[in-house]
């Protein structure tokens, strides 16, 4: 089997270990990575369609997706001087203030980071003005907020408030997400988006940033 | 035993654990409190937790078994929740059953449209008078968030609203001590002063660690008030199973009965003897929608096991039913309201929480609730069991009736006939008559229900002069909101 092609198996079975041995390999051989990541990105896609088709679950999503991380960073230091490394776009990441959940947030981070976002994990129990300053700080273009209790989830639309006072130049998205969130409560407080999953908030942000 | 206001001579006999699985529990929990250890930060926890001979290290606090176990020693068996009138309502002890609703969902289910829609604060107050013509309904809870206040105002709101509009006991959730202290001075406006509060507790506070392991200020903020004020209170995770505790319910159950051992020390060093209640909730997660699967098999029997252990601390249990994943008064949802309530009956969970849940815990359902109101009542006359007496034995009876005779002119007939189960909301009528009111389904007719009670029922009112003090609690929050 060519390194391609254990790479992509390697990621679709989870496994790290050897998606890392056969990004290192084909490096070692100089084969053609671009081909590699552009295979696995559409091994994720697939991934992705399985999960929502109920063929895969949870675990098996985001070992595949830890796999992918791990391969794309073994992949990193080539890429460093081209221009493929560049990220899709920048998301600061946290739970809202009060809320110690950080499940549903890592679930996120590890599937918008397999998608080739670059994500700023802010952890959780994240002050509105924390994520309203990480995200000028790092000109994020996407600001991400998680809350599992109906007792922070107000939290998100302090940050939104925060922003809307802010001086003009914050151009920051701003995305909900979370067990006792809605679209229609997403909509109320002024989010640019909500999504009811992982899955669904990785198409959400590709759909921001084209905006 | 109690359920809801039906005494029982006995207590049913089911069981999840056996005293020895209950003893494995036990110490794997205690190894979980003293190996691996609590995330906790906050500084007057740490201290008392310090003082008995836990030991701390960064954000870590280790729980020696002595310390538990002096913990448990001194937390009451029994807590009596009183109603608005301050009538002894609810015994929380052994196998005592008291249902009530849930807390702060987002969305209120909308039977016509078949939509979900956020609260108003006046479907809350409806919701809450509903509530208080249920017969089998025994405690409140919030029910759903409401979207038309203030968030800062939400529970203050929330309270006031339940105060007014039922005299059955609360079970209290608030954001933090500021407003949970609040609720408490409404309390007090009720009864009359802090003591009495103290002696004759108007409901029992929600409070809940983060699994895994972690323990926030906020909450054991909530908590030390609570002891400070001795009203009873719980310290129940919320669980997903495969994700905040282990897949198996076995795993579950240990990780955590360590939380609320945790938090059970943490209150009985700030007040011992304070009235605490044991429990948590679980739910497995459904790894492929990633979704909290409310009413599950597995999930039930984690609480099984949960109120066997309440039992083993000798501690009064907390825990749910009647709620579930479906969005509608549906088949499903009436399958998941009989199926969790009779379980729980059977479980002895003293404090069963969530009658109109649906959704997973996302959404209330006003018909799901009157449903499942219904399914507590044949629940209740099911676990009457068979009296055995000379008379029910009925041999002089049967004697009497002979061969081919009938039952009908018995003495034990006349008198049965008028005491035999009967449901508003079931249908027991013959075919032609069913069909000339309407053809109705259950859920219709739970439909109708509602709107009747709704429009027909009014509690007993409120002293004016306790609304009064009410009204100026929130006046002074509605001074400070946040801009």
């Amino acid at each position: 089997m060519e390194n391609a092609e254990k790479l992509v198996q390697a990621v679709m079975d989870g496994d790290e270990e050897l998606a890392v041995k056969s990004a290192q390999a084909i490096i070692d051989n100089k084969e053609d990575h671009q081909e590699a990541i552009s295979r696995l990105t559409e091994a994720m896609r697939i991934l992705g369609r399985k999960f929502e088709n109920f063929e895969i679950f949870l675990p098996e999503m985001i070992m595949s997706a830890d796999a992918m991380t791990l391969a794309m960073a073994t992949f990193e230091p080539i890429l460093l001087a081209t221009e493929t490394n560049r990220k899709k776009g920048i998301v600061v990441l946290g739970t809202a203030f009060g809320d110690m959940h950080e499940i549903g947030k890592n679930i996120i981070k590890t599937v918008m980071t397999a998608d080739g976002f670059d994500v700023i994990d802010l952890g959780k129990n994240v002050s509105p003005i924390e994520f309203v300053n990480r995200a000028k700080e790092t000109k994020a273009d996407i600001i991400a907020i998680s809350a599992l209790m109906t007792t922070t989830m107000h939290g998100a639309s302090d940050v939104i408030q925060l922003l809307n006072n802010a001086p003009s130049g914050c151009t920051h998205k701003v995305i909900v997400g979370g067990a006792p969130t809605s679209d229609e409560w997403a909509r109320r407080i002024g989010a640019d988006g909500w999504a009811p999953n992982a899955a669904e908030s990785v198409l959400l942000i590709n759909r921001l940033m084209e905006r | 035993m109690y359920i809801g206001k039906q005494y029982y001579p006995h207590e049913p006999l089911y069981q999840t654990l056996t005293r020895e699985q209950q003893e494995q529990i036990h110490s794997s929990a205690l190894r979980v409190l003293w190996e691996q250890g609590m995330s906790l930060t906050h500084p007057v926890a740490r201290s008392l937790l310090a003082e008995k001979g836990a030991i701390i290290k960064n954000d870590i606090v280790y729980i020696p078994p002595s310390l538990v176990e002096w913990a448990v020693r001194q937390a009451p068996s029994r807590v009596t929740l009183y109603d608005r009138n301050g009538k002894p309502t609810m015994f929380l002890e052994h196998k005592n059953v008291y249902f009530g609703t849930g807390s702060d969902t987002t969305l209120l289910t909308d039977y016509e449209s078949k939509t979900s829609q956020p609260w108003t604060l006046e479907q809350i107050a409806q919701a809450v008078r509903l509530c208080d013509y249920l017969e089998n309904i025994d405690f409140v809870m919030s029910m759903g968030i409401i979207s038309d206040v203030h968030y800062s105002l939400n529970t203050r709101e929330q309270y006031a609203t339940m105060i007014r509009n039922t005299t059955k006991p609360h079970v209290i959730v608030c954001d933090g001590k500021e407003d949970l202290e609040d609720v408490f001075r409404m309390y007090i406006a009720v009864r009359g002063g802090r003591e009495e509060l103290r002696h004759k507790p108007y409901g029992m506070v929600y409070n809940e660690p983060t699994s895994p392991l972690v323990h926030t200020d906020e909450a054991i903020d909530k908590l030390l008030l609570c002891a400070d004020y001795g009203m009873p209170s719980n310290y129940a995770t919320g669980s997903l199973s495969g994700a905040t505790t282990p897949m198996t319910a076995a795993g579950t159950i240990v990780l955590s009965t360590a939380e609320c051992l945790c938090g059970l020390v943490i209150h009985q060093l700030r007040n011992p003897g304070a009235p605490f209640v044991f429990g948590y909730g679980n739910s497995p997660m459904d790894m492929r929608t990633v979704q909290a699967a409310y009413a599950h098999p597995v999930g039930m029997q984690t609480q099984g096991g949960m109120c066997d252990m309440a039992r083993y601390y000798g501690l009064p249990s907390w825990g749910e039913a009647g709620h579930g994943c479906s969005k509608l008064p549906d088949e499903q949802a009436a399958q998941e309201g009989m199926f969790t309530i009779q379980i729980a009956a059977l479980q002895g969970c003293n404090v069963t929480h969530d009658v109109g849940y649906n959704n997973f815990g996302l959404g209330f359902c006003l018909e799901t609730l009157v449903l499942n109101d219904n399914a507590i009542s044949m629940v209740k006359e099911l676990l009457k069991g068979v009296e055995i007496t000379e008379e029910t034995l009925a041999v002089e009876a049967i004697k009497k009736t002979g061969c081919n005779g009938d039952f009908l002119r018995s003495e034990l007939t006349r008198k049965g006939a008028r005491q035999m189960w009967r449901s508003e909301l079931s249908d027991y009528l013959p075919y032609s008559d069913w069909q000339g009111q309407g053809s109705l389904s259950m859920s219709e007719r739970a439909h109708r229900k509602v709107k009747d009670i709704i429009a027909s029922h009014y509690p007993e009112a409120l002293d004016p002069e306790i609304d009064a003090h009410i009204e100026d609690i929130i006046r002074r929050a509605r001074m400070v909101i946040p801009s």
